[in-house]
Formats: C-alpha cells, sequence, structure tokens
C-alpha cells in the first residue's frame, strides 16, 4: 500500500537538512523573493541553496516542492516567470501555484513540471479542481482549511486530482488566499506581499499590569501578567462582539490532526503538510519526526492507531502556549 | 461611468429583498443590479427559479440584471444550486457572477462577470477570465489605484469592462465558520439564523472601543463604509467602467442618487461627500485601499490628507 506522504516545511536549508533528516518524504520551500507566501525577513532559498537543497531531498529520496503562491501584480509577471523557469531548470518535483495565469504560463512552458495547486488558490469544491486539471494539468491541489473531513471524502469521489491536506502547524481560519483581514488594517497583503500580519507591523506594548498587542496600531489583545501572549493576527485576537470580550473568530490555537489522522487518510489524501516556512529547525524536526511515527503506525496497523502520549508532548512543546484543535477538519467546528 | 447595485450580502429574507431591488430598479438611476445570495447558502434567498420569475418582473426598468453568486462553494448542494443558477441564467440570457472558481468551472463558455472574490490581480488573468466568458470584471477590493489603471489599460477594445467596489462595508473574507452564529454560541449547524437580526452585520470592536469589523455569518466586513467618491476622477482617468454600490439597510435609494448627481456634476465633491456621511448616520468611512495604504485608512482627496480610519 502507498503511504501517506508526510510533506515538512523548509524556511531554509538547515531546516529542509532536519525534516529529510528526520523522515519527510517530501520538503517544500520558497525562493527569497516576492513569488511566495511566507515571504519572511530571513528566510527562503537563493538559487544556489535551492540547488543544493534539491540535491540533498534527492540523494536522501525525499522530493522537494518549490512554492510561488503570491499574485503577480498588474502587468508585473517578470519576476514570477523567471521563477518559474527557475524551479523548472533546477528539476524540481513539483511547483506550487495559486495564480491562473502563471498556472497557464507553467503548464505552457513547462509542460514536465508537474503543478500543485496552492491553498492560496482557495480550491474548495471538485468543480474548481477539475477545472485546473483541464485547463492546467494540475496533479495535485492543496485544500483550504474550511472542509470537515467527511467533506473532503466526498469531494474525492469526484475528482482523480491528489489531495494535500494541513495536518500540523499554524491555522488559517479564512478561506485562504481570499482573505483581506491583514491588509485591511496593515495595507500589507498576503496575496502581494506575501506576509499575513507581518512583523514589522506588530506591536507589543507594556500598559500599566496588562501586556498589549496591537497590529498595525490596532489593538488585538491584552494578557495579564503571566499570560502567554500569542502573536497577533486579526483572526485569533480578543475582540468585542455582541456584548461580550472573546477570541471572535477562533482562538490562538493551531492545527493538530493527530486523533483523526486514520480518517484522514481514509478520506483518500495523498499527503499531509506540515505548516511553518518560518519556524525553527528544530520545530521541523520534531513535528516531522512524529508524523512519520504516527503515519508508519498508522500503516503497521491501521485499526489500532491511537496518538502516543510521547508525541503529543513532542508536538505541545513545539507550539507556543497555543492549544491544539482538529479545526474544520471536525464536524460542529464550524 | 455606470453604477450597479451590487448582490445584497446580508440576510434581509425574501420579502424585504424583493421590496429592495424593486425600489433600486424602478425607483435609482442605478444602470446595474447584482442579485443573489454571495455569503451563505443556508440563507433565505431567492432561490434560482424565484430570481428568474424576479428578473422578468424588474426588467421593464431597463437595468442590467446579473445574477451573482456563492463566494465559497465546499458542498455538493452548493455546487448543484451553482448549476441551476447558471442554467437558467444561460437560458435567460443573463450574465453569471462567479465569486469562487466553481462559478467559473460551471459557467465557461457562457456570458460570466468575475466578482470580487475572483483574485483578478494580474493583466495575464484578466485576459484569461475573457477568454472563458468573463465579460466583466470586479476587481479585488485591495487593489490600489496603479493597479486597476494597469489592469484597464491592458484591454483591447474594453473588454472585459472593469467594476470597482465604490461604497459600502467591504467584503474582506469567508470562513467555513459562522461568527454571528458564534457570537450566541451556536455552531453553523444549528445557526438559528441570528444573522437575520443584524441587517447590516454586527459589529466587531477592539477592547479599546474601535469599530473594527462587521460580522455576517461566514462572511467578515469592514465595518467602516468604504467610499470612493472623493476618488472620482481618479477612478475614470484609471479606465474603471463601473462603481459598485454595495446595498445597506438604510437610505441606499438616497446614497444612489448622491453618486449618480456627482457623477454629472451637479454635486461637487466636498457637498457629495457631506450628504454620503449624513446618509450613512455618522459611520466611520475608508478607502485607504486605493491609495495603497491599510483599507480603514481614510483619505480625503479633496484635501489630500490622511486620517485614520476612526
Amino acid at each position: 500500500m502507498k503511504k501517506v506522504e508526510v510533506l515538512a516545511p523548509a524556511g531554509n536549508l538547515p531546516s529542509l537538512k532536519a525534516a529529510v533528516d528526520a523522515g519527510a518524504d517530501a520538503v517544500y520551500f520558497g525562493f527569497r523573493n516576492a513569488t511566495n507566501a511566507r515571504n519572511f525577513e530571513g528566510l527562503n532559498f537563493s538559487e544556489k541553496e535551492a540547488e543544493t537543497g534539491l540535491a540533498y531531498a534527492h540523494q536522501r529520496g525525499a522530493k522537494a516542492h518549490l512554492v510561488l503562491n503570491t499574485y503577480p501584480q498588474a502587468g508585473d509577471s517578470d519576476l514570477w516567470h523567471r521563477t518559474v523557469d527557475l524551479a523548472a531548470g533546477l528539476k524540481a518535483d513539483a511547483i506550487i501555484l495559486a495564480n491562473l495565469a502563471l498556472l497557464r504560463y507553467t503548464r505552457e512552458r513547462h509542460p514536465q513540471l508537474p503543478i500543485h495547486l496552492s491553498v492560496q488558490a482557495s480550491a474548495s469544491n471538485y468543480e474548481a479542481i477539475n477545472f485546473c486539471q483541464r485547463h492546467f494539468g494540475i496533479t495535485r491541489v492543496i485544500l483550504p482549511r474550511v472542509l470537515t473531513v467527511g467533506e473532503i471524502k466526498e469531494l474525492k469521489t469526484h475528482t482523480d486530482v491528489e489531495l494535500e491536506v494541513f495536518a500540523f502547524g499554524g491555522l488559517c481560519v479564512m478561506a485562504e488566499g481570499r482573505c483581506y483581514l491583514s491588509s485591511y488594517v496593515t495595507g500589507v497583503s498576503p496575496n502581494i506581499e506575501g506576509v499575513c500580519s507581518p512583523a514589522r507591523h506588530v506591536r507589543f506594548e507594556n500598559r500599566g499590569d496588562k501586556l498589549q498587542t496591537r497590529l498595525g496600531g490596532v489593538l488585538i489583545a491584552q494578557y495579564d501578567e503571566g499570560e502567554e501572549a500569542a502573536y497577533p493576527t486579526i483572526c485569533k485576537g480578543r475582540f468585542e462582539a455582541n456584548h461580550q470580550v472573546y477570541h471572535v473568530m477562533e482562538e490562538p490555537s493551531s492545527l493538530n490532526i493527530l486523533e483523526m489522522l486514520p480518517q484522514v487518510i481514509e478520506a483518500g489524501v495523498t499527503s499531509l503538510k506540515i505548516e511553518g516556512r518560518q519556524r525553527t529547525r528544530s520545530y521541523v524536526g520534531a513535528v516531522t519526526k512524529v508524523m512519520r511515527e504516527a503515519v508508519d503506525a498508522y500503516y503497521a496497523d491501521p485499526r489500532r492507531f491511537h496518538p502516543k502520549t510521547s508525541w503529543i508532548k513532542a508536538l505541545n512543546s513545539t507550539s507556543e502556549g497555543t492549544c491544539h484543535t482538529l479545526g474544520t477538519y471536525q464536524e460542529g467546528w464550524q | 461611468m455606470k453604477i450597479s447595485i451590487g448582490p445584497a450580502l446580508f440576510e434581509w429574507g425574501k420579502q424585504a429583498l424583493r421590496d429592495f431591488y424593486r425600489r433600486m430598479a424602478f425607483e435609482t438611476p442605478a444602470d446595474i443590479l447584482y442579485m443573489g445570495e454571495v455569503v451563505c447558502s443556508k440563507r433565505n434567498n431567492l432561490d434560482p427559479e424565484e430570481l428568474v420569475a424576479f428578473a422578468r418582473e424588474l426588467q421593464p426598468s431597463g437595468k442590467q440584471i446579473v445574477f451573482s453568486s456563492l463566494g465559497l462553494v465546499m458542498t455538493e448542494g452548493e455546487l448543484a444550486t451553482m448549476r441551476r443558477l447558471a442554467a437558467l441564467a444561460r437560458e435567460e440570457g443573463i450574465w453569471l457572477e462567479a465569486n469562487d472558481l466553481a462559478g467559473l468551472a460551471i459557467g465557461e463558455g457562457q456570458p460570466l462577470a468575475a466578482g470580487p472574490h475572483i483574485t483578478t490581480y494580474n493583466t495575464d488573468t484578466l485576459a484569461m477570465l475573457a477568454e472563458i466568458g468573463v465579460k466583466r470584471a470586479a476587481l479585488p477590493v485591495e487593489l490600489p489605484l496603479t493597479s486597476i489603471a494597469a489592469l484597464a489599460a491592458s484591454r483591447s477594445g474594453g473588454a472585459p469592462e472593469i467594476e470597482v467596489f465604490a461604497h459600502g462595508k467591504l467584503p474582506l473574507t469567508f470562513s467555513a465558520r459562522c461568527y454571528t452564529a458564534r457570537a450566541f454560541h451556536l455552531p453553523k449547524s444549528n445557526c438559528q439564523y441570528r444573522c437575520g437580526d443584524f441587517p447590516d452585520g454586527m459589529t466587531m470592536s477592539t477592547q479599546e472601543g474601535m469599530e473594527l469589523l462587521t460580522l455576517n455569518g461566514v462572511e467578515t466586513m469592514s465595518d467602516a463604509v468604504f467610499c470612493g467618491l472623493g476618488d472620482l476622477e481618479a477612478l475614470r482617468k484609471a479606465g474603471v467602467d463601473i462603481l459598485r454600490l454595495s446595498p445597506q439597510s438604510r437610505n441606499m435609494k438616497e446614497i444612489v442618487e448622491v453618486w449618480h448627481q456627482r457623477l454629472l456634476g451637479r454635486l461637487d465633491g466636498a457637498e457629495a461627500l457631506a450628504r454620503l456621511r449624513e446618509l450613512n448616520e455618522g459611520r466611520a468611512f475608508c478607502n485607504g485601499y486605493l491609495h495603497g495604504r491599510a483599507g480603514l485608512d481614510f483619505i480625503d482627496a479633496s484635501r489630500q490628507q490622511a486620517t485614520w480610519g476612526l
């Protein structure tokens, strides 16, 4: 039986090596420019590093996917075209794209290069997915975090495009690629510049006995002494609505599907994606190792799969005081 | 430039929706009416068959009617509705506004409008959309004037038409989760249609009292009212064909009239803006996106001065 893929993030070369060494089947990374989301300072790959990274992965039997998932602006697609050409030249195992025009460019210029449809394309149904298969020959789609496991299973019966789902890490609660909350308060758009809630617009301020977190000057949350402050994003902020102060959209939680791993695999998913290109090498190594063990344990005895305490402990230690959730995969979250 | 009335984004119920669009059709100078559910498939909006009948009723107004469709499509039921809507639109010779890739996929080849939730960020994408049947693109709300101008300038023969969001609370994002239901500690599966109690959505404020966003079920919007009136000349120069005014529960007819008078030059900019402020009853304005700034900023172009969008 072909096992589900464990796909790990690589924000830099050391993380890529940590992921491959910890048993990742594949890694994904982007170039150090505006062509990819997670375009944070000090992250991502130069051409030379990409070459080294691909060689490292390939020598150890792992695949490498290259990410170009932002939207070129107006008439300015040159950088994106050059980056696609570069990825093809480096013989990446797949390229991850969101923009329709770039999908077409890639299909026409590099027919041999497998295309994965980015989560930023927001394809949440099989008509959208099959449309992109028909027009651009995509072989895989990364599903936005909006569907339950039941819905994913149903979707899979209507498409032969491979499904990749987020398994662990940061949790977008919006239809990705079409969320303007960050740009509404900072002016910086994930779709255009590749960054949600950029660090340069974030402030942590002490006010009396409270710690306040701000994004673009807007108060996102405040914490009592001793409380752990989450990174301020609007969708995880504490606001007032309907005469209550609460996490209006979602708690500062991160996604962890381990408890539902069998259902997710049995829904017909091809790849389990770990989020976190902006995270450290030790995070990548630790999470990849747990996912590797969990997936292997599932295939060793699918019906008796149960998450080990040691896995949960290892994962909890990576997630900065946030709680874990099954997110939208679980019925009732919506 | 023409004026369009966008799809009603709030849960008003069928009767109020019909009353609203009749008023827009027969009592305002708007040129185009978008009708149909964009936000939530659970809502009690007009179904595809009712939309067709209603479109026929409004036909004597001479307005172009376009059927808008769902922004985040996830289920088989939603796809089935999209197919019915697309088929009826085709039969009636009515354009379908796609707001999800599913709309483009199902409507491919028939006359389409790409709504603001389709990611038309660049000229290549616009050209590609035109090839599959898109006659008009309502651009993503976060695009600055420079991008709008570049997109408009890239067209040959003025097609597709370019539409921009010009007035109303900005639709910023969709989620699978319903935040209105959540505010009442209810799951979406048992939402009890609480969104129906908020004809212009529920305001979400920061703990400092800044009215930041509007919760509208699975949609999140700006709480400030986007107002591009001061940017009219720039939008015209950019090559924009259509200005979208997004439905709100109060004073919509008067708001359309102000825009119309301004377009005709019968009201000057300052007068028209003051009138819109009155009609929006003190709600904050924003237009930062047009100027490449945070969306919530408001730049009064007549004074060319940035003010915080409060």
